[in-house]
């Protein structure tokens, strides 16, 4: 028997671990977390009120039986050695391992953002901060509510969107006059000016007000003032800046594995790390040009589990990111050689966002049961198929 | 000391080559020079966009062989 070592039991790792058949691979799974989070949930519980509860699950309940779960810490990889270390002292040998510990959100980064944190919440980081964040919302009667971005790559890049929908909608439910400004790094709406294009004009009739080339460089909070690296400031009454992401902080040898913001350094078909052919790294943590997100982890999870089976899989680079305003939706997709399709928002698709939202436990726990209807929809919304004709 | 900082975003589409020159742009300091490589179309419209905001000055906008090679000075840098 392999033995198969996945560090993170997050969208990327407990998939991987499900898909593995428990006749040829012995799994082990670290996570330092009891709970696995389903993270757009920050969405529903900072912008409807949800509760935490809906959007957490025990990873223990979403692992198969056979799978072993060690509740630790990730201190330090020797890929050389095949060796990883934990918090608790103890050491674990591998055949394989999988590195998928997702990206780090790092609040010490710009100055005055863990004040800002620690007053509002956010909807980013945990469902505990997102709760905090409905709470502040809740409060608000007037002024401007600013959502901004520290660094171009973040996860979901149209998180930061979906909040300022939902978000308005919120103030409109609660009566209150408060205005939803969006602070962008990009030239555009959004990183892509044909997905721009088709948000603009819902932007603009929600009133929504968009800053381009905004990247936060600092924020004054006695002041309540975010200053932007381009030279411009914004005022705000209450806001939330998605802070810089990074790569895993703990050690890894070889150093040279990680690229400057800690990311690992991967192909970005094989999913393998760069020089070596028993050590993989998915999801948020890798440095992979395409969108950090739970689709992109998905099915990186399937390649892996494929290759580490013997076939000869590749990741296309596939994204499927959902925007979603309160009744409509719509979905970027695009890869590794297709710049994002035009897409339309439309309800049908918030309703089938909806379905992926309530399908998502089960999605976990039983991969290889929703294999062939996710491959059926990736497949039929595939860009080279959709291509110009957009959906 | 003003220093050279080179970014090669070729191939780069989403989030694209200015996100790329952005962050680069953290890290320098008034009298550097920035040299970003790129083979996404929109980067030379976006690059004339973000000197006039940012307050830098675009020394060079080249395109040879479907690489843009735009040439910044740093200058816009707020103390
Ligand atoms: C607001 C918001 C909305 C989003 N919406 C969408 C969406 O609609 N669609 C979509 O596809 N994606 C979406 N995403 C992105 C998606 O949630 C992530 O891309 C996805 O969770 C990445 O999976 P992962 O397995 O790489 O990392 P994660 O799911 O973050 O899992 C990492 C795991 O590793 C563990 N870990 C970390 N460090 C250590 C350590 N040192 N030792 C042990 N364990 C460790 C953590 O506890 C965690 O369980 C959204 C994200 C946010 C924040």
């Amino acid at each position: 028997m392999e033995r198969v070592l996945i560090l993170g039991g997050g969208g990327g790792g407990a998939i991987l671990a499900n898909l593995l058949p428990k006749e040829e691979f012995d799994v082990t799974v670290v996570d330092r977390d009891e709970y696995h989070v389903f993270q757009p949930g920050n969405l529903f519980i900072a912008f409807y009120g949800d509760s935490i509860e809906k959007y957490r699950r025990p990873i223990r309940s979403l692992l198969k039986p056979h799978v072993k779960l060690i509740r630790d810490e990730v201190t330090e990889v020797n890929l050389n050695d095949r060796k990883v270390k934990l918090k608790g002292g103890k050491s674990l040998e591998y055949d394989y391992i999988i590195i998928a510990t997702g990206a780090n959100l790092d609040f010490d980064a710009i100055e005055g953002n863990r004040e800002l944190l620690e007053s509002y919440g956010d909807f980013y980081s945990t469902l505990e901060n997102a709760e905090k964040l409905y709470k502040t919302l809740k409060e608000m009667r007037e002024g401007r509510f600013v959502i901004a971005i520290a660094d171009p790559i973040y996860k979901c890049p149209p998180g930061p969107h979906k909040g300022a929908f939902l978000s308005s909608t919120l103030f409109e439910r609660m009566g209150v006059d408060v205005d939803v400004v969006l602070a962008l790094p990009f030239p555009h709406a959004y990183p892509s000016k044909t997905i721009s294009d088709i948000i603009e004009p819902e932007l603009e009739r929600r009133n929504i007000e968009v800053h381009t080339f905004f990247t936060v460089d600092s924020i004054d909070v006695e002041k309540k003032r975010i200053y932007s690296l381009e030279g411009e400031e914004l005022e705000y009454t209450v806001a939330t800046v998605i802070p810089p992401h990074e790569g895993p902080r703990y050690k890894i040898e070889p150093s040279e594995v990680k690229d400057e913001s800690n990311y690992l350094k991967i192909d970005k078909y094989t999913c393998l790390i760069e020089g070596f052919d028993d050590a993989y790294a998915i999801g948020d943590c890798t440095n992979a040009p395409t969108s950090k997100s739970g689709v992109t982890a998905h099915l990186q999870a399937e390649v892996v589990a494929d290759r580490l089976q013997g076939f000869d899989a590749k990741y296309s680079g596939r994204t499927n990111c959902p925007l979603i305003t309160d009744g409509m939706g719509l979905f970027i997709i695009s890869d590794y050689d297709h710049p994002p399709i035009p897409v339309r928002l439309s309800r049908f698709k918030r309703l089938l966002e909806d379905l992926f939202v309530a399908t998502y436990w089960d999605a976990i726990r039983y991969p290889e049961l929703w294999q062939p209807i996710f491959h059926a929809y990736f497949d039929a919304t595939s860009p080279a198929k959709l291509g110009e004709r957009g959906w | 000391m003003p220093e050279l900082i080179k970014v090669d975003a070729r191939g780069m589409a989403c989030p694209g080559p200015i996100s790329a020159l952005t962050r680069a742009y953290r890290k320098a300091k008034n009298g550097d020079t920035i040299e970003v490589l790129a083979t996404d179309p929109g980067f030379k419209p976006d690059v004339q966009a973000w000197v006039k905001r940012t307050n830098n000055e675009l020394i060079e906008l080249t395109e040879e062989g479907g690489v843009i090679k735009a040439v910044i000075k740093v200058t816009g840098k707020r103390g």
